[in-house]
């Protein structure tokens, strides 16, 4: 075969193997599914009730089995406090497990930072999760298909599948996954899938003593979580990676990121 | 040996005994370090797994990936590299570059195996990954496809060198030609497995691709040279006038992708400090004047780029010491700049750290034994099997006129 025989050729069995492969694409028997479902699970936060007690934590901690100690969790809170004078403090202690109990900002490291409370400006919490986006990055990076959205919305984890590469963690613009300190594989919130959908509560929401955390149906236009999320100002983070989360805050100021 | 005879198993084993016994004592104690690199890290690797790797490895929810990714990045660009320089020659039919084609394409093979080695260690679950990539694909996945890829070039590549050794070189052109588009598929699809995570700024867009092809041919002439001028010292033979010549080539192919990498490099630190873009900004920033910048100013640019620049073009191709420092210096800088590379793109935090009060700081990361080990072995295995090469194969002696 010449040289150029063999390119003429080459080009054709290439061209002809990329066809088959968009097809696939093309009928994914999981989007049709998909959108006669009538469950799609999403999550609400209001900031405003939020008072950083870490119950959350807590709850999810015992209730999917992560390592109390692990610096790690699959729910987490963060501290905001602006100051008078224009300086911001962030800080998430162990991702609030045991609560803000200390008013000094954790700076890591043994270090702790006292704030005068006449120069506080403003100051909140800020309950973060898994935001079981409708395009969640981390599925599409996943080279065999461990992690996927499951038809209800909810992003999961399949532990025996997992090989540990650790791209969605890499993926993920959010942090909410990491390495499960025992098992190696990635974790993540599963909106405590062994639960809801059993009609129970997930963990965090039944924890939470101020009622900040809810979840709901948001195909269900008659939940009344829905109608918040529908009717009210809700934000979301990060939209601007075209996510499309489904954690929706209320009050979510504009520095959470 | 005469090889119209039909060789027997013994003949064959005499003769590749012969071989490896044949060389100085500097050689052996170069292969038992090898070895014992090897050794090392795989009982490194095993335990990091036994025990798990979060507690044997110093990598966090913020920086999930560590040397070892950087490592495995970097022997993956130097097979890539490899395969492409040398497929000028024998694949595309450029006579001058012909002489470097068995020792090249068999050093192609031994990056690419030292880097799957690395990674081998870097996987939590390596042995689910060779099952599921082929029962459960997923192609949106750059990881599957560059995974996937390797695997199909590793494979065309050790065909090639099967057909070159035995002399048919009408298939080592096919495989070379197949291999050649696999490796740089499969090299571009590693750049995207960084360029298309839309919240690393750093690493976001089409740049990665088009810049790890660049950078694998610019790092294949420079380990060309290097296992070159180290295999002639270990077969203690004159070099040929033919192979000069091609290394003269390789050098002078060498400075050109020098000067593209610089123009890579001054492009993209441009664009991460005009206008401060977040996330690229304070990442570029580390570089130039913050924590990496030593790493940046010293090994990236001088080792890697400027210093290489200056000696190849003095060497003018006759001066083979300054060849070999330049292209010594050039291989450490760019294991420096896959460091950087991998690194920076995690540093700047892109979501609160738990614990840390700060948004606008730098994460901190530096490799634990167990990595260092692991790297070192990876390093263990490419010179293992060049140095094993070398003998088995006779130093790799490609006759003039062969090719079609």
């Amino acid at each position: 075969m010449k040289r150029r025989d063999f390119l003429k050729k080459s080009i054709l069995v290439i061209a002809g193997a990329s066809v088959p492969l968009s097809a696939l694409q093309m009928v994914d028997p999981k989007k049709v599914l998909a959108e006669n479902l009538d469950i799609h699970w999403a999550f609400l936060i209001d900031t405003f009730k939020c008072v950083g007690c870490g119950f959350c934590v807590k709850a999810c901690k015992t209730e999917n089995n992560i390592p109390f100690e692990a610096n790690v969790t699959r729910t987490w809170v963060e501290r905001y406090v602006y100051t008078k004078d224009d300086r911001r403090y962030i800080d998430s202690p162990k991702g609030a497990l045991y609560g803000y109990t200390d008013p000094r900002i954790d700076m890591g490291m043994g270090e702790y930072k006292e704030i005068d409370p006449d120069n506080v400006g403003k100051a909140f919490f800020v309950p973060k999760l898994c935001n079981h986006c409708i395009t969640p990055p981390c599925t599409q990076v996943c080279p065999v298909g461990a992690t996927y959205k499951a038809d209800n919305g909810v992003v999961l984890v399949d532990r025996s599948w997992c090989i540990g590469c650790g791209y969605c963690i890499m993926a993920c613009p959010y942090g909410a996954r990491f390495f499960h300190p025992t098992l190696h594989v990635a974790d993540k919130c599963t909106f405590c899938y062994h639960r809801i959908t059993k009609g129970m509560d997930t963990a965090c929401v039944n924890a939470c003593p101020f009622g900040a955390r809810k979840m709901c149906n948001i195909r269900d236009i008659d939940d009344p979580i829905t109608k918040i999320i529908m009717n009210q100002r809700v934000g979301v983070l990060k939209d601007e990676f075209g996510t499309k989360p489904q954690a929706f805050y209320i009050g979510l100021a504009q520095e959470v990121r | 040996m005469d090889a119209t005879r039909k060789l027997t198993l013994n003949d064959i084993e005499s003769e590749i005994t012969g071989r490896l016994l044949s060389a100085g004592k500097g050689y052996y104690l170069a292969v038992l370090l090898s070895a014992l690199m090897v050794v090392a890290a795989v009982a490194a690797g095993l335990h990091a797994m036994v025990v798990g790797h979060d507690h044997t490895y110093n990598l966090t929810r913020e920086i999930p990936w560590g040397i070892l990714i950087a490592t495995y990045v970097f022997f993956v660009v130097t097979s890539t590299g490899l395969c492409l320089v040398s497929s000028i020659g024998h694949v595309f039919g450029i006579e001058s570059m012909m002489p470097i084609a068995k020792r090249s394409v068999f050093l192609s093979i031994a990056t690419i195996l030292a880097g799957f080695f690395v990674i081998a260690f870097e996987i939590k679950m390596p042995w689910r990954m060779a099952v599921y990539n082929i029962i459960s694909p997923n192609i949106t996945s750059n990881i599957w496809w560059m995974g996937t890829l390797y695997g199909l070039y590793l494979v065309l590549m050790m065909f090639e060198f099967l057909f070159l050794n035995l002399n048919k070189h009408r298939l080592a052109v096919g495989c070379g030609f197949s291999g050649a588009i696999a490796g740089i598929a499969a090299h571009s699809n590693l750049g995207a497995v960084f360029g298309l995570l839309m919240g690393r700024e750093f690493w976001h867009g089409p740049y990665m691709s088009i810049y790890f092809i660049a950078s694998a041919m610019m790092t294949g002439t420079a380990v060309i040279f290097l296992f070159h001028y180290l295999a002639y010292k270990i077969n203690d033979e004159p070099m040929e006038s033919r192979m000069v010549e091609s290394l003269n080539v390789t050098r002078k192919l060498g400075i050109m992708l020098i000067c593209v990498i610089m123009f890579f490099t001054v492009w993209k630190m441009t664009a991460g400090i005009a206008g401060q873009p977040g996330g690229k900004y304070e990442a570029v920033m580390a570089l130039v004047k913050g924590p990496y910048a030593v790493n940046f100013w010293l090994f990236e640019v001088g080792f890697g780029l400027v210093f290489p620049l200056v000696l190849f073009y003095l060497s003018k191709g006759k001066n083979m010491f300054m060849m070999f420092a330049g292209s010594a210096m050039m291989i450490i800088g760019i294991f420096i700049m896959r460091y950087d590379l991998v690194l920076l793109g995690q540093v700047v935090p892109v979501f609160h750290e738990y614990g840390v009060n700060e948004y606008k700081h730098l994460l901190s990361y530096f490799p634990s034994f167990h990595e260092i080990i692991i790297t070192l072995g990876g390093f263990g295995v490419a010179s293992f099997l060049f140095l094993i090469g070398e003998k088995l194969f006779g130093g790799h002696k490609v006759e003039p006129g062969h090719h079609h």
